[in-house]
């Protein structure tokens, strides 16, 4: 079964008709369907592609997948400051309506990197989907929030970037090309993500930057592993703005969100 | 102002975003080409961040994806990729005079998108300015003295220019865009030749283009006559980088576009308010 590239449907939906997103239909009627729930910032625009290979895998494998963009993010409407947790899980909330009433599918699966991994791993009380696959996960805030702002620092005085290394003061209050307002920095912050009550499964880069002590409340609880046989380069300097390419991630997403419940 | 998504183009394999000022018609529509491989959205955000303060002025825009780039499929033409470029801008154009009653156009291309505006300019009568941010500019004497010259007044540049010759570098390479710019004088020749139509030309040049251009004395040194042309409007951003990741930076390249576009090309509309 082959998905048509011009059968992808791009709209705009949510209550003020300000969220965009990707319909990928499958060619003959499914069961199933896969949200894909976006990582924010730069990680976003990096895997863009990436994402949209998986829901053209995911359609030719006769399961309808949308793609969407948060609130403040990518073709949404707002700026990148009106970025904040709990609307992100709101607007989860809505693209997971959207596709049910789009694919007529009660049943769906979340799928997300990074930060859309921790919010489809957040939203699962409010969507109740059947399966989550989170690959790198942002499970711990204060790691995440710390990590990103030493890269802004180098960031700024990286003279391969700039003829002269900029000041502090113009590099605040932003990660990695995005301005982010002080609230969603403090949720983020705050962030400590508990197990939620489906079924889990987390697909770690080698070298996976989350912390074990995080691995393990997950796995403590049923989640499985799968490891992938190289790293990923979320936050290297160097590869700030190179796509985030990984055939063995769509393969290994693919079927993980496939399986039988 | 609303924005609609399209599916648009001769095969319907072109993914856009239009922004559509409420007015009922309006005469000069904004095109946004893809930088490099990223999609339409622009390199942090920067093409949705210029096309809604444009069309909040009253400018319809529509950023979107170019044959296999982002969102957009292949048109299954196998056509040369300068002739898919061309009919992918027009396929845009239609669309934006359709849904907006443009019928002349402004391209704004940052890196192989100034490369692209460049391609499109020569050949369609529709485009009446373009804004090419970090397009072509060529090494020149001046060039090459402002570059290194500081560099062998300063033994600590020298020293970590000889280290570095003699150390296998680390570094990653830098995205390569693909962007190979034509011989100067054919370049000059298709500018003059814009300018001549009646084309308003905006360069944009970021320090980020430190390997090619470092001054605005050697805009004139590359282009001569084109850089006097009162249709010709130059802007040098040293401090910023080639992909604006700053947004003090970002910031001021929108305010100048803005600027650029209503002192060059002010909207003329019909009904409604912009």
């Amino acid at each position: 079964m082959i998905a048509r590239h011009d059968a992808e449907r791009p709209l705009f939906f949510g209550a003020d008709q300000g969220l965009f997103g990707i319909y990928h239909p499958p060619a003959v009627p499914a069961t199933q369907a896969v949200l894909l729930c976006p990582p924010l910032g730069q990680d976003h625009i990096r895997s863009h592609r990436l994402y949209r290979q998986l829901a053209t895998a995911l359609a030719a494998a006769g399961v309808p997948a949308l793609r969407f963009d948060f609130h403040g993010s990518g073709d949404s409407a707002g700026d990148s400051t009106d970025i904040r947790w709990n609307r992100c899980l709101a607007d989860t909330t809505a693209a997971a309506a959207e596709l049910r009433q789009l694919s007529g599918c009660e049943h769906i699966a979340l799928f997300g990197a990074r930060l859309g991994g921790s919010i489809a791993l957040a939203a699962a009380a409010n969507v109740k989907p059947d399966r989550i696959v989170a690959w790198d996960p942002v499970l711990n805030g204060p790691d995440y929030v710390a990590r990103l702002d030493a890269l802004q620092d180098s960031l700024r005085i990286d003279t391969r970037r700039f003829n002269q290394a900029r000041t502090a003061e113009v590099a605040a209050g932003q990660w990695q090309g995005f301005t982010v307002d002080a609230r969603l920095r403090q949720q983020l912050a705050e962030l400590r993500l508990e197990p939620p009550a489906v079924q889990v499964r987390l697909i770690e880069s080698a070298l996976p930057v989350t912390t074990s002590a995080d691995r393990q409340r997950f796995i403590a609880t049923g989640a499985t592993v799968t490891t992938l046989s190289s790293s990923t380069p979320w936050e290297e300097l160097e590869r700030l703005e190179m796509a985030i390419i990984s055939h063995e991630l769509v393969q290994s997403a693919s079927g993980l969100l496939r399986e039988p419940t | 102002m609303t924005e609609q998504a399209f599916r648009f183009g001769r095969a319907g394999h072109l993914v856009g975003i239009a922004g559509l000022p409420s007015v009922v018609s309006a005469q000069t529509g904004i095109i946004l080409l893809n930088a490099g491989l990223v999609h339409r959205i622009g390199p942090f955000r920067l093409h949705v961040a210029i096309a809604r303060r444009l069309s909040a002025r009253g400018y319809p825009t529509l950023r979107f994806d170019l044959s296999t780039l982002g969102d957009s499929a292949a048109s299954d033409e196998s056509l040369p990729r300068a002739q898919q470029v061309r009919a992918d801008v027009a396929d845009a154009m239609d669309l934006l005079g359709k849904q907006a009653g443009c019928t002349r156009f402004v391209l704004i291309g940052l890196c192989s998108g100034a490369e692209n505006a460049h391609l499109v300019a020569c050949s369609d009568p529709r485009v009446a300015g373009a804004i090419f941010l970090d397009g072509f500019a060529y090494r020149t004497p001046g060039f090459l003295l402002r570059h290194y010259l500081p560099k062998l007044a300063n033994p600590v540049r020298i020293w970590r220019f000889v280290h570095r010759r003699l150390r296998p570098s680390r570094q990653v390479a830098a995205p390569d865009f693909g962007v190979v710019a034509p011989p100067l004088g054919q370049v000059r020749g298709e500018l003059a030749e814009m300018l001549q139509r009646g084309l308003k030309l905006c360069f944009v040049y970021s320090g980020g283009t430190s390997e090619y251009f470092n001054h605005r004395r050697q805009f004139r040194e590359c282009y001569g006559a084109v850089a006097n042309h009162p249709g010709t409007t130059l802007e040098y951003f040293k401090a910023a980088d080639h992909t604006y990741i700053l947004e003090g930076d970002r910031q001021q390249l929108v305010d100048t576009i803005e600027r650029w576009l209503l002192l060059n090309l002010p909207q003329v509309t019909a009904g409604g308010s912009a």
